[in-house]
């Protein structure tokens, strides 16, 4: 199968193994990259990822640790890591990509430490300008379940849409939706997280469905400001990246939930982990917040967040301080 | 002119390459005419709105709406040809319809064409200044308008990485892009361009300025084409693109003003029109696709830094009139006053470095920097090869308009970051900056319609508080490369001196003087200009004490 026809994927996390999964069933090529040669070589000897086990990887999936078989057997390439680890794998695929590569990740988060956008660390580190974002609530283990499941691909660039569309676009099971606004939806996808935290701590408290409503919509209200004073489009926010990634993530179902609700349940329940566990979503909040500080927008709910995380506020209190004081024209 | 290393080898390499053009030129035309009046034909048998009966109906309209406006005697065989033609549009045939095009778009493409006369350009390389003062005699004597510029060399400096943008001109093509604030860009940059030891450029003008016979003349020779901005449908722009397109692709060196109009404002430019610079690309693209990719486009940012700009008292008008919602009413333009032209060159040329241009670090077509010999470098310093951009995944060059688009917005983002970095602020900036600091303090606000209903109380301040401030704005400028440069009177002079010499400038040439010493104080006296010329440090936030 040729290049165009390939699609590459750098790391082999839950999702990154998924979406390999569900790419590949549908005939289609797939370089998987991981750093550690044991889930590589797991891949290979057992046609399963040793971070989702429940996804079958059909025979057009090929693992490897080595970078440059990525970069020259794929043209459009999906960046699913860590945000912790965004800058060091962009910058070592940086030197092995160039200027015909598509480079879109699924990170959904800000980068870190620094919490820029991770189009921009892509910008920085590597030589690639057509660039995009693909968020959404396609969980792995929807995916691996074959279950219906969609995502929004974002970039400024027209063929970055239509080429991801057509690599990555497996229905039923995995659907593509397009949009042009990168910021708003990498903003969206990394703020939804710091939300879902918000309702994993407001959901063990016993919150009613009313007022859970409330910090849904209240949530997305700021934080579709916070995305249209950055340049983003703020109904990005009620889309699959912002609403779609809210609801998908804030439950628990038969005892699994994603790691940002969990995160907010452990919370609520007085066990605030070390800085170094946090999710995703938490450090969003923490990036957020000074986001919202340089912009000068108002955002009442991820402050208080903020200020649980960072042990200023208790759980118990942030309801109070974290609701608007003034209720105004919506 | 003060300027290191002035080399002239690529200069005349880049003349040869612009004396070409008249032999080159019927060439150009008709392929101009070829490439448009077949992109034309391939979209119409497409139909709807590009039919060339939509087409055709679309320049009619556009002429006929021109020409009633303008109204005339001498516009009304015009106005006859065009309603007619509009009339018989349904019924001609096809064949009648793509005569008419093809007339049309060669009618539009020797309206724009230029022309370059390598003896008129060599006459002008050693004569310009005296022969631009000669233009002056009817007004003010030849002697004042000759002694003006006889020694225009010094008053015009010319600073930034000419190296590296003279490597790039004999390696490529460059795209020259500096700001715009006057009419007299034009000139300035072209006299620029020439002592620098960079290549002379072709560069489109307002025909309006081509009004002046003799000013018509040395512009279509130093290289100038015709953009008739009154025409607005897509049939001349079509043409206008590719002729700038076709330009690039054979190797003449261009000059684009981003900015599209001269700022009204006087704050560096921050929004930019791209049709004319995403023309680079396509003839980045055409060259590759021809096989050679090896034809680099560089594009050059400059700015150009007047100490007193001719037309400040208009464009300040317009300014306000368009940001305060038609509080005020424009009036007329000082370049159209040869009175004023000849009193701004008297009055404020005369000073040395009166006009600082500062080229920047050329970058290519895709905001890559590029390294001393003109070799593309990813953000990440890594050699990239630009040709990989316009590549499909088959590796041949594709076309994709939306994709060079979003190229030439990124470019753009690039030139809007190098603007400031390459500004150069003149003592009359950082005086008004202070002067309007401190009005700003006392009123509580930076809102010039509030400021402009100040007392006049508010309006003064002391001289060595004027000093001190400046020595504040110049350590800021100093510690942060992103605000730009200052002019070189700073190191030469005490800032008491260069606050004195900025106040004589100031007081010097408009109409009300902007800012006047009286003992210890300084005194505004007219606000709207202060406004304007502290307007070109807006890039430098308000902070610090100053």
């Amino acid at each position: 199968m040729s290049r165009a026809d390939t699609v590459g994927i750098v790391g082999a996390g839950s999702f990154g193994s998924a979406l390999a999964a569900v790419v590949a069933s549908t005939g289609r090529r797939v370089i998987l990259w991981s750093r550690d040669p044991d889930v590589v070589a797991a891949i290979e000897r057992d046609r399963r990822s040793p971070r989702l086990p429940a996804a079958l990887m059909p025979p057009s999936v090929s693992a490897t640790t080595e970078a440059r078989r990525v970069t020259t057997e794929a043209r459009l390439i999906v960046l699913a890591v860590a945000s912790t680890d965004v800058r060091e794998r962009a910058r070592e695929f940086g030197r092995l990509l160039d200027g015909n590569h598509l480079l879109v990740h699924a990170v959904g988060a800000l980068a870190s430490p620094g919490a820029e956008r991770v189009t921009e660390v892509m910008t920085q580190e590597t030589p690639v300008l057509r660039l995009g974002a693909l968020a959404g609530p396609a969980l792995p283990a929807d995916l691996a379940a074959g279950q219906f499941s969609s995502m929004v691909v974002a970039s400024r660039f027209d063929e970055v849409i239509a080429e991801a569309r057509r690599l990555l676009n497996a229905p039923p099971v995995l659907r593509i939706y397009t949009s042009h606004d990168v910021i708003g939806v990498e903003l969206a996808a990394a703020l939804s997280g710091a939300y879902t935290i918000a309702l994993g701590i407001a959901d063990a408290g016993g919150i009613g469905p009313g007022p859970r409503a409330v910090l849904v919509t209240r949530g997305l209200a700021e934080a579709s400001r916070l995305g249209a004073a950055a340049g983003g489009d703020a109904k990005t926010f009620s889309g699959l990246a912002g609403l779609g990634n809210l609801l998908g993530r804030s439950r628990a179902t038969d005892g699994r939930a994603a790691r940002d609700y969990a995160f907010g349940l452990a919370i609520a329940a007085g066990n605030l982990p070390p800085e170094a566990d946090w999710p995703e979503g938490a450090r969003a909040a923490i990036a957020g917040k000074r986001l919202a500080e340089r912009y000068g927008v108002r955002m009442p709910l991820l402050r208080g967040l903020a200020g649980v995380l960072t042990g200023q506020i208790a759980v118990a209190d942030a309801a109070r301080l974290a609701a608007d004081q003034v209720a105004t024209e919506e | 002119m003060s300027m290191a290393g002035s080399n002239d080898r690529p200069v005349l390499e880049a003349r040869g390459r612009l004396e070409r053009f008249n032999e080159d030129r019927e060439r150009i035309l008709g392929e101009v005419e070829r490439r448009v009046v077949g992109r034309r034909l391939a979209a119409a048998a497409t139909g709807g709105d590009h039919s060339l009966e939509y087409v055709l109906n679309d320049v009619c309209f556009a002429e006929i709406r021109r020409l009633e406006a303008a109204g005339g005697k001498r516009n009304k065989k015009a106005l006859d040809h065009w309603r007619d033609l509009a009339g018989h549009l349904r019924a001609m045939s096809e064949a009648e319809k793509r005569a008419e095009l093809a007339r049309l778009v060669g009618h539009y493409g020797k309206d724009i064409v230029g022309n370059f006369d390598p003896r008129v350009y060599r006459f002008a390389s050693d004569l310009l200044p005296s022969a631009l003062g000669f233009l002056f005699r009817p007004i003010s004597g030849l002697r004042d308008g000759v002694a003006a510029l006889r020694s225009l060399d010094e008053r015009v400096s010319v600073e930034g990485d000419l190296d590296v943008a003279r490597a790039c001109a004999e390696r490529g093509t460059l795209v020259v892009t500096p700001t715009h604030s006057s009419n007299m860009d034009s000139i300035v940059i072209g006299f620029a361009l020439m002592r620098a030891g960079l290549p002379p450029c072709t560069y489109g003008a307002g025909k309006n300025l081509f009004t002046n016979p003799f000013i018509s003349f040395f512009m279509r020779n130093l290289g100038a084409y015709r953009v008739d901005r009154r025409l607005r449908f897509e049939l001349y722009k079509d043409v206008l693109k590719e002729y700038s397109t076709v330009l690039l692709e054979h190797g003449y060196h261009s000059l684009f003003f981003p900015g599209g109009t001269r700022c009204r404002s006087n704050i560096v430019e921050k929004s930019l029109k791209l049709g004319l610079l995403g023309t680079a690309i396509t003839a980045f693209r055409n060259n590759v696709r021809a096989g050679n990719p090896q034809r680099r486009i560089y594009v050059v940012p400059a700015t150009i830094n007047y100490r007193l700009v001719l037309e400040a008292e208009t464009l300040i008008d317009d300014y306000l009139a368009e940001t305060g919602k038609s509080r005020y009413i424009i009036t007329d333009d000082e370049f159209s006053r040869f009175g004023r032209i000849v009193e701004f060159i008297r009055k404020t040329l005369v000073h040395s470095g009166s006009v600082v241009i500062r080229f920047g670090r050329p970058i290519d077509i895709f905001g890559n920097e590029v390294t001393d010999t003109g070799d593309s470098l990813d953000r990440a310093g890594r050699p990239v090869d630009p040709q990989a951009y316009i590549r499909g995944a088959d590796g041949e060059v594709s076309d994709d308009d939306q994709r060079d688009a979003e190229y030439t917005r990124l470019l753009g983002t690039k030139l809007v970051a190098a603007y400031p970095r390459e500004t150069v602020l003149h003592g009359t900036h950082l005086v008004a900056r202070v002067l309007y600091d401190r009005a700003a303090t006392i009123a509580g606000t930076r809102d010039i319609y509030r400021l402009l209903r100040a007392p006049a109380s508010q309006l003064v301040m002391p001289a060595a508080e004027v000093a001190a401030g400046v020595d504040v704005l110049l350590r800021r400028i100093a510690a942060d490369p992103e605000y730009g440069h200052v002019h070189g009177e700073f190191a030469a002079s005490p800032t008491a001196t260069v606050v004195d010499n900025a106040l004589a400038a100031l007081a010097s040439y408009h109409t009300r003087p902007v800012a006047t010493r009286h003992g210890d104080q300084i005194a505004v006296g007219d606000l709207k200009l202060l406004y304007y010329y502290q307007n070109r440090t807006h890039h430098i936030p308000s902070g610090g004490r100053s």
